[in-house]
């Protein structure tokens, strides 16, 4: 089991847990796990053609899984996994 | 609609001042009714990461979001809305900005002209990242 960190405004979707402990191999697995078990998560954090929507980014113990091995990014019995979304922005492209 | 109390005004404020003319961001920490009325109690300056001339881009680090929302839980309060500040021009919501947004949270945008406050707005964009709702927005004046 690892543990995925839910930032707040997703813990609506999963019973107003901060945390939540899913089986899994890998971090699509464990991604899968928890959207199967909390269904109305899914669409806030995959898009209609089943990809991670580009704003969240995911970290397995503080490295982000895009320099890692993205969805196939192995997890161990103990591993936390966190959600976060990519932010920026700003004036130029009015 | 969402709301911001005077001392996280004045921080947001005095950031995109003192970053001028270089865009500012931060983050708004307060609490919401679950109903759509949100107000915004603790502003926190974050850094623009962004690597470039920033006068008119911005960029929060992972690692600083993640910071502000421990100190939103440290608080007792929720992270709800992302700030920042689009210097010499007017408080939209620009192309920039929506499609590198994220629906979770409220986007103020400050409008600093020549140095000093001049507006501000605030969005709720969607998950595709293709349109922002204007959102209802008060602030001290």
């Amino acid at each position: 089991m690892a543990k995925i960190l839910i930032p707040t405004p997703l813990r609506q979707f999963v019973e107003k847990q901060d945390s939540v402990e899913v089986s899994g191999a890998t971090v699509g697995e464990l991604l899968s796990g928890l959207t199967e078990k909390y269904q109305d998560l899914r669409r806030h954090l995959f898009n209609d053609q089943g990809k991670l929507r580009s704003f969240v980014n995911v970290y397995v113990n503080d490295e982000d899984i895009r320099y890692l091995g993205k969805d196939a990014t192995p997890v161990k019995e103990g591993d936390t996994v966190t959600i976060v979304p990519s932010i920026a922005g700003g004036s130029h492209g009015s | 609609m969402i709301r911001i109390e005077n001392e996280a005004w004045d921080v947001m404020v005095a950031h995109a001042r003192d970053t001028y003319p270089n865009e500012c961001c931060g983050a708004m920490i307060g609490s919401t009714d679950g109903g759509g009325q949100k107000l915004v109690k603790t502003a926190v300056v974050l850094e623009n990461a962004f690597r470039g001339e920033q006068g008119a881009r911005y960029e929060l680090r992972s690692e600083d979001l993640l910071k502000a929302e421990a100190e939103a839980r440290r608080l007792g309060m929720e992270l709800i809305g992302i700030f920042h500040s689009h210097p010499d021009c007017d408080a939209y919501f620009s192309k920039t900005d929506l499609e590198n947004s994220c629906p979770w949270y409220s986007f103020v945008v400050l409008s600093i002209q020549k140095g000093e406050f001049h507006h501000a707005n605030s969005f709720l964009p969607d998950a595709d990242q293709t349109r922002a709702e204007p959102e209802e927005l008060q602030y001290p004046r």
